[in-house]
């Protein structure tokens, strides 16, 4: 950060203002911007690098954080590559994550488009009707629905049953498990992303859909030729935050499942990465491997979010 | 301008030291048995009630009570401590936590420094050994154990024809095979299961009831080899090969409410979870009993009490140690609130081992309690004794779920077992 801040200083000398800032109290006025956002700075690399940078150094050590830790290379690294509950929680992190994100967003943007119409009644109750799932905390969200997908008594079951079909355990599979996690995620968020489409929309000049109305363009097409190009900055940064989100997701899976620990299924059907991390880290305090674990997750996040904005940044371009 | 960039680093130094440096630990402060202890507990076992009673023993006394949260919690939370934090004076541990921390026993206060070398001797053999290094060092004091019974439910079983009273029951299913009999029956009369799952309320009695467990008592790893647990494991599988279990995991989304509409007629009994059905099933008053399981011997969970080796003022935990883990302390905490005491003469005080309880037809609770800790045996605990269990539970739920099949559950669980402890 030092060396960051020297170039900029000498910049800044050359410039301009900082011959009119010369008759003032040169020395403090030119403190004065780096103390004002130094607080966050300073917290950032207590809580933000520090864990991020320590995490990278424990990963190469076989560290008991009560007892012994000796270095061991990348030796945690090659064990997990060769460890199948690592490729399994990556399955099902990516399955999860897909499950929940691709539907979501699209409900959102639909969702959004049409409370973004100029004729709907009462529009204000539904756009605040969609925050409450976002501000139902996550622990009451997860009881709900592991009551509801329950295979001996949850609703879904007793539905299925009036209709004569068996009952579905879902959380003793890969798919049903990803379902209904899935299901509490976009239980949770689509409200806040159908919000930021909505502000992204209402942004937009309204006489530019008038316009198009009395051109007789259809509501399909408003849609696919105004609303979708005119939110672009907007979806892509819902979709690269959903991606670091989804990736990283931990409470539902942790939560669902309660009988099972921290492997979310006897089987690990539902176990993500996080909470493969959080097994072996805080679990069994295998700090080394359980911070291995979260160097990989890191290096995933980054290359999902690189390829995604390579992508959005590609598609524009291409037009 | 390098003035002021020494000035941001020196402002970066102090902040950083201010907030790291701030565990330097006390000492040179004479050993005063009443100075403020910290105590850790976890919820749901009244410690707040003992520091009361404690209060009003030696009122000179201070102790503050932090209720750091679950088992687990409080366990993450004194690994953290250990590990680079401030200690407590005084932490519970629960059993199923125990190993890891007396692998690395150097974290506590030998107790034999404090209270000489038979302090372990009051206490349930098993219970004290599982907090004992292998160099003999004792780490903690044994505050309670689980016990084991089952719960039943007498209605049921009288609409199917089998007897009613706990002893007539237990005499029925004195061992695993009349127990299956009994399912299969019961299950004949009612087209309804007779027990919630396998893993915890069959195999954690079953692997309990051995000699020797995964460890050999020397140490050395045998869970693969030992036709105990084996055997215990297919004591499991034959029940769910029997079709009398109804494949509903303690604390799954479907326990609450199968312990309350009879969806099964027996689950797993120690003596902490009793105020769990209560809870849970609260219109089924009076319709519960509590036996002996098959074999009788068995515990499920207790907890022991420990003094970090940083911690700051020893003398007056051990103090409180002393004061509230007698014979006399431990029987009066289990009138109050129900935790099962660990010290051996409590376990056959007369207050104990009359203790009923309408809400389950009054049953004779604390004897099938102490009668099952007395019987329970002693097996050497290691470090993975935790990931194991969990490896051959989870094997044995996938069983139930239809993840695998019972020719395969044995080969699927050692092969678990051996990923859990990275073998």
């Amino acid at each position: 950060m030092s060396s960051a801040t020297a170039t900029l200083s000498r910049k800044q000398r050359k410039g301009p203002i900082q011959k009119a800032t010369r008759i003032r109290n040169p020395l403090s006025e030119r403190i004065a911007p780096y103390a004002y956002v130094s607080p966050f700075f300073l917290i950032f690399i207590v809580f933000g690098l520090f864990p991020l940078v320590f995490t990278f150094y424990v990963s190469l050590f076989d560290w008991n954080p009560i007892g012994k830790q000796t270095f061991v290379g990348l030796r945690n690294f090659e064990l997990l590559f060769a460890d199948g509950r690592f490729w399994n929680a990556l399955l099902n992190t990516f399955g999860i994550f897909l499950i929940s994100t691709i539907p979501q967003l699209l409900l959102a943007l639909f969702l959004a488009h049409l409370l973004n119409h100029a004729r709907l009644r009462w529009a204000n109750f539904f756009r605040m009707a969609l925050l409450v799932p976002y501000i139902t905390s996550v622990a009451a969200t997860a009881i709900v629905f592991a009551q509801i997908f329950d295979k001996n008594f949850g609703l879904i079951n007793w539905v299925l049953g009036l209709f004569g079909l068996p009952s579905v355990n879902f959380l003793a599979t890969n798919y049903g498990s990803w379902i209904l996690i899935s299901a509490m995620v976009m239980w949770r968020w689509f409200g806040y992303n159908t919000l930021l489409y909505l502000a992204g929309l209402q942004s937009m000049p309204r006489e530019m859909f008038e316009a198009a109305s009395v051109d007789g363009a259809s509501s399909w097409q408003q849609f696919r030729h105004l609303t979708i190009p005119s939110l672009r900055p907007i979806i892509v940064f819902s979709v690269i935050m959903s991606t670091i989100g989804g990736l990283q997701i931990f409470t539902e899976p942790l939560l669902v499942s309660p009988e099972s620990g921290l492997t979310c299924g006897a089987g690990r059907q539902c176990q993500t990465l996080s909470l493969f991390l959080y097994e072996q880290g805080f679990g069994l305090f295998k700090f080394g491997y359980g911070s291995a674990i979260g160097v990989v997750l890191f290096v995933i996040v980054v290359l999902v979010s690189l390829l995604n904005f390579f992508l959005s940044t590609r598609t524009r371009k291409a037009r | 301008m390098k003035r002021s960039l020494t000035a941001i680093a020196a402002t970066a130094a102090v902040l950083a030291l201010a907030l790291t440096g701030c565990s330097s630990g006390g000492g040179g402060k004479p050993a005063d048995p009443n100075a403020e202890v910290s105590f850790w507990s976890f919820t749901g076992i009244n410690a707040k009630d003992s520091v009361n009673e404690y209060a009003k023993k030696v009122p000179d006394a201070k102790v503050k009570l932090t209720e750091v949260g679950s088992t687990t919690e409080t366990a993450t939370a004194l690994i953290a401590a250990l590990a680079g934090g401030k200690v407590p004076d005084l932490v519970m541990i629960q059993n199923d936590d125990l190993p890891k921390f007396v692998e690395n026993s150097s974290n506590f206060v030998d107790l034999r420094s404090l209270g000489g070398d038979n302090i372990a001797h009051d206490y349930l053999g098993w219970a004290a050994g599982a907090a004992t290094a292998p160099d003999g060092s004792v780490i903690g004091i044994p505050t309670d154990v689980g016990g084991l019974g089952f719960a039943y439910r007498a209605d049921l079983f009288e609409q199917a024809g089998l007897p009613t009273k706990p002893e007539e029951v237990a005499a029925m299913w004195k061992d695993w095979p009349s127990f299956i009999e009994m399912g299969r029956k019961y299950t004949a009369a009612t087209g309804k299961p007779f027990v919630d799952n396998i893993e915890t309320s069959v195999f954690f009695s079953t692997v309990n009831q051995v000699s020797e467990k995964y460890y050999s008592d020397e140490g050395k790893l045998v869970y693969d080899t030992n036709p105990q647990v084996k055997e215990a494991f297919d004591v499991a599988v034959k029940t769910h090969d029997a079709g009398i279990s109804a494949g509903i995991a303690a604390w799954s989304s479907g326990w609450a409410p199968g312990r309350a509409n009879g969806a099964f007629a027996v689950t797993i009994a120690p003596s902490w979870i009793l105020k769990g059905i209560k809870t849970d099933a609260p219109d089924t008053a009076g319709k519960w009993r509590i036996a002996s399981v098959p074999g009788v011997g068995g515990n499920w969970g207790g907890s022991v009490i420990a003094i970090p080796a940083r911690a700051e003022h020893p003398e007056a935990a051990w103090q409180y140690i002393k004061t509230m883990m007698s014979a006399e302390g431990q029987t009066d905490h289990f009138v109050q609130s129900g935790t099962f005491p660990a010290a051996t003469s409590a376990v056959t005080s007369q207050s104990v081992l009359d203790y009923t309880d309408p809400f389950f037809g009054d049953s004779k609770i604390g004897k099938v309690m102490a009668t099952s800790v007395q019987q329970f045996p002693s097996f050497y605990n290691g470090p993975d004794t935790t990931p194991i269990n969990g490896a051959l539970l989870n094997t044995l739920v996938q069983l139930e779920a239809g993840g695998v099949t019972s020719d395969k559950a044995w080969t699927t669980a050692l092969q678990t077992a051996k990923q859990a402890i990275g073998g």
